[in-house]
Order: C-alpha cells, then structure tokens, then sequence
C-alpha cells in the first residue's frame, strides 16, 4: 500500500509539473503532428498501400517516444531533484510512478497521432475498438522498454544516446504494430481477436510484461548511487 | 586461475584443431546437392559462428549479471570481453551469410539482403552489442560504467525471445530451421558430421582463447594503470 501511494505520489508530482508548463506534451504533439504532415506530404502524390501507411505512423511515434522519453530521469538531475526523489521514495515506486506517467504521456500523443493520421489521410476505421487497443498496448510497450532506458542515460552523456539504446530492441515490437494497426484499420471485427491480429496484439502485450518486469528487476541497479 | 603450461597446451591444441577442421572442410569429399553444390562447406563455418555468437552472448549476460550482484571490475570487463568477442562472431556470421545466400537464395538476382527474420535478428544483435560500447564509452567513472551498461546487457537479453522466436513467425524465411525445412536432420551426410562437429567444438575453443586474451590483457592493463595513479597520488 505504502509503494503504491508513493508511487501515486511520484505520478501526482510529474503531472502537475508537466500541466504547469505543458512544455513536454506540446512539442510531442507538435512534433508529431508536423512529422506526420511531412511525412504523408512525401507520400501524397501517389496511393501508396496500407503497411507503408501503418508503418510510416509507427516510426514517426517511435521517433516522438525517442525524443520524449528521454527527458524522463535526465529532467530530475538537471533541476537537481533526484536526490530528493531518492530519499522520499523506494526505487520501485519511482519506477511505477515514471512509468505510469510515461505511459499517459504516450497514450496521449499516439491517441492524437492515430486521429491525424485518420484524418490526413481519409481512412475509415473498420474496427475502431481494436485499434484502440492497438495504439492503448503500444503505448504501454513503448513506455515499458523505454523508461528504464532513459534512467540509463542520465549519466551518458544525455539524450541524443536513447535512440542507438532503444530502437534495436524494439523491431519486433515494430512489426506487431505495423501489423495489428493495418488489420484493425481494414478488416472489420471478428469477435475476439484471433489468427494473424490475435499473434500480433499477443506480441505487444507480452513485449510490454518482459520490458516492464526486466526493468522492475534492473531499476534497483541503475538508480541508486 | 590455470597453470600457464596448461592454458598454452589448450591454445596450441586449438590451433592444431582448427587449422585441421579448416583444411578437412575445403578438400574433404561431400555430397552433391543441387544449388548447393560446394557451397555446402559453409556449413562447417557459417553455423559454427553463429553458435560461438549465442554461447559469447550467454557468457556476457552471465558476467553482467555477475557485476550487477557483485559490483567487482573482472566481471565487468569479462562482459564486455565477452561481448566484443559476440560482436566479432556476429560480424564473421553475417558476413559468410550473406555472401552464401547471394550465390544460393538469391542466384541470378542482385538481391543481397531480403529481412530474412534470421538475418534480421542477427544484425539487431550486432546493433544491440555495438549500442552496448557506445553506452561504455559514454562513462568516465568505471563504477558506473560496469553498472549502466551491465544493466543494458541485461535488458537487451531480456527481449531475445523476441527475435529468435516471434519474428520468425512475422516473416517468412527461406533459412534453414524454418518450418518443413529442419537445418540439419537425419538426412543430413555422416561425412559432413565428420566436420561438422570438431568445427563447432573447434569454433567454441577459438572464442574461449580470444576472449581470455583479452581478458588477461585488460586485467593487466587495469592493474598496471591503478599502480601508476597510486604512485602518483
């Protein structure tokens, strides 16, 4: 219980930092929505098939957590917080309460990326629930594999180090996605999800458990000094 | 720690090995299968490499997460001895992979890489050992580089399965292994056994010297460059 409400606590202080300011969300968003622009600007002249849409969407928000994420444990040190964190609350909760909020972060920024994308370029959604699902478990995979990664870079030489660290572990992830997100936005429901999406919404999940325990098991190591 | 004598009898004992496995592999008869035609002799190098690759790799994990328990400096360096060695391995097995499915898979094409899941995820290992000493060499204080970047090794390793087992299944491969296509079976020629297996154990020998080398050679050097700060403090 005690985790929990220092953990809740962690969330709380991160939330209202980042409401006060709003600097962190609005260039996410910004840069989401400009790399998007530009990216289906590129592509507007001629149809192109809907894995190279789904996958053009999926980098862009894998750039974005990139650019994000990294200021999770680096924002901390700068304002020469950390170690006021470090003695308020156990290294778990501090986890919990980063990932927690790195994951509202994302879900936040993927949720709008999905409408402009939606938007952009004229898609109707044949199954809307399930792509919610898709982009709700792709945020908590990114936030899962990336939060413990930015802890990682506080003392290397800061952010620009994130996307060498991360963007090779996540490739299976980016195939699941690539592949639940084209499903969802042409096949219409089917009930549960099975057989190709059923695989892919299986891989998200499970990529978000194994980052998320690793790094329960790691934060330990890497925060304490 | 063994005896000097003894660890130069294993050396020489694996560079008779090898040189052996290797001449066996180039003038030994084999079977004549079709596209493969001599082709087939890869098998006594490519495979081996990529088993040496996963056996470094499980050595550099284990050592991290050693360090990670104990905290000591031969740990650490052992990981990233280990892992140095994964990367030279990694780099030997694309390499000879690539070259063999250009002449076999992909004849009379120009295609040199097609994201075969298999050599999908050995180029993200090579990227994923490769962000390992980028993230070393980030560090000036040694305490925190062996914790940091044990933690990274630990992590990466952590989503393997990943690739070994859930890629495949996003991809269709034309490599050995996959379904309906066993990589080495009963059908398999006794006569490549022959050279086969001394090539594997002959691979493994070959990365056990080149990492102790290494790692006698940066036990040293640690040594030696604590003396002189010593002697200067």
């Amino acid at each position: 219980m005690r985790l929990l409400r220092s953990a809740f606590a962690v969330l709380q202080k991160d939330l209202r930092l980042e409401l006060r300011s709003r600097v962190g969300i609005n260039s996410l968003i910004l840069f989401v929505f400009t790399s998007l622009f530009i990216a289906f600007f590129g592509i507007s002249q001629q149809p192109v098939g809907p894995r190279v849409e789904a996958a053009l969407l999926w980098i862009v928000v894998l750039f974005a957590a990139a650019i994000g994420m990294g200021r999770t444990f680096v924002a901390e040190e700068e304002q020469q917080t950390s170690l006021l964190l470090k003695l308020n609350a156990s290294p778990l909760a501090i986890y919990l309460g980063k990932l927690t909020f790195n994951f509202i972060l994302l879900a936040v920024v993927n949720l709008l990326a999905t409408g402009v994308f939606i938007v952009l370029l004229n898609k109707t959604v044949a199954d809307p629930v399930t792509l919610l699902g898709v982009v709700l478990a792709g945020s908590l995979a990114l936030a899962g594999s990336t939060t413990l990664l930015s802890a990682l870079i506080v003392h290397a030489g800061g952010v620009g180090l994130l996307p060498v660290l991360m963007f090779p572990l996540l490739l299976p992830l980016m195939g699941a996605l690539v592949n639940a997100t084209r499903i969802s936005l042409s096949i219409p429901p089917m009930g549960v999800p099975t057989g190709v999406l059923g695989e892919n919404l299986t891989t998200i999940v499970a990529f978000a458990g194994v980052t998320i325990t690793a790094s329960v098991l790691l934060f330990d190591q890497v925060w304490q000094d | 720690m063994i005896s000097t004598r003894r660890y130069r009898l294993i050396r020489n004992s694996v560079f008779v090995w090898m040189t052996v496995v290797i001449t066996a592999g180039f003038l030994m008869s084999i079977p004549k299968i079709d596209i493969l035609e001599h082709t087939a002799r890869n098998l006594y190098f490519h495979v081996p490499m990529w088993f040496t690759m996963m056996a470094a790799a499980i050595v550099s994990v284990f050592h991290s997460i050693r360090h990670l328990r104990k905290r000591d400096i031969e740990s650490d360096l052992r990981a990233a001895e280990a892992a140095r060695v994964a990367l030279l391995f990694g780099f030997m097995g694309i390499t000879t992979g690539v070259v063999w499915a250009k002449v076999t898979w992909y004849q009379g094409t120009s295609v040199w890489w097609n994201f075969d899941p298999r050599q999908t995820s050995v180029a993200i290992e090579l990227m994923v050992y490769s962000a390992y000493f980028v993230l070393r060499s980030s560090f000036e204080d040694s305490e925190l580089r062996g914790r940091i970047s044990a933690a990274y090794n630990v992590f990466a390793f952590t989503t393997m399965p990943f690739l070994l087992y859930v890629l495949p299944r996003q991809l269709d491969s034309l490599h050995p292994g996959a379904e309906g296509n066993p990589a080495f079976s009963e059908i398999t020629d006794p006569r490549m056994r022959l050279v086969f297996y001394p090539a594997i154990i002959g691979f493994m020998g070959l990365f056990w010297i080149l990492y102790t080398q290494r790692v006698r050679y940066r036990l040293l050097k640690n040594s030696v460059e604590n003396r002189y700060l010593n002697d200067n403090s």
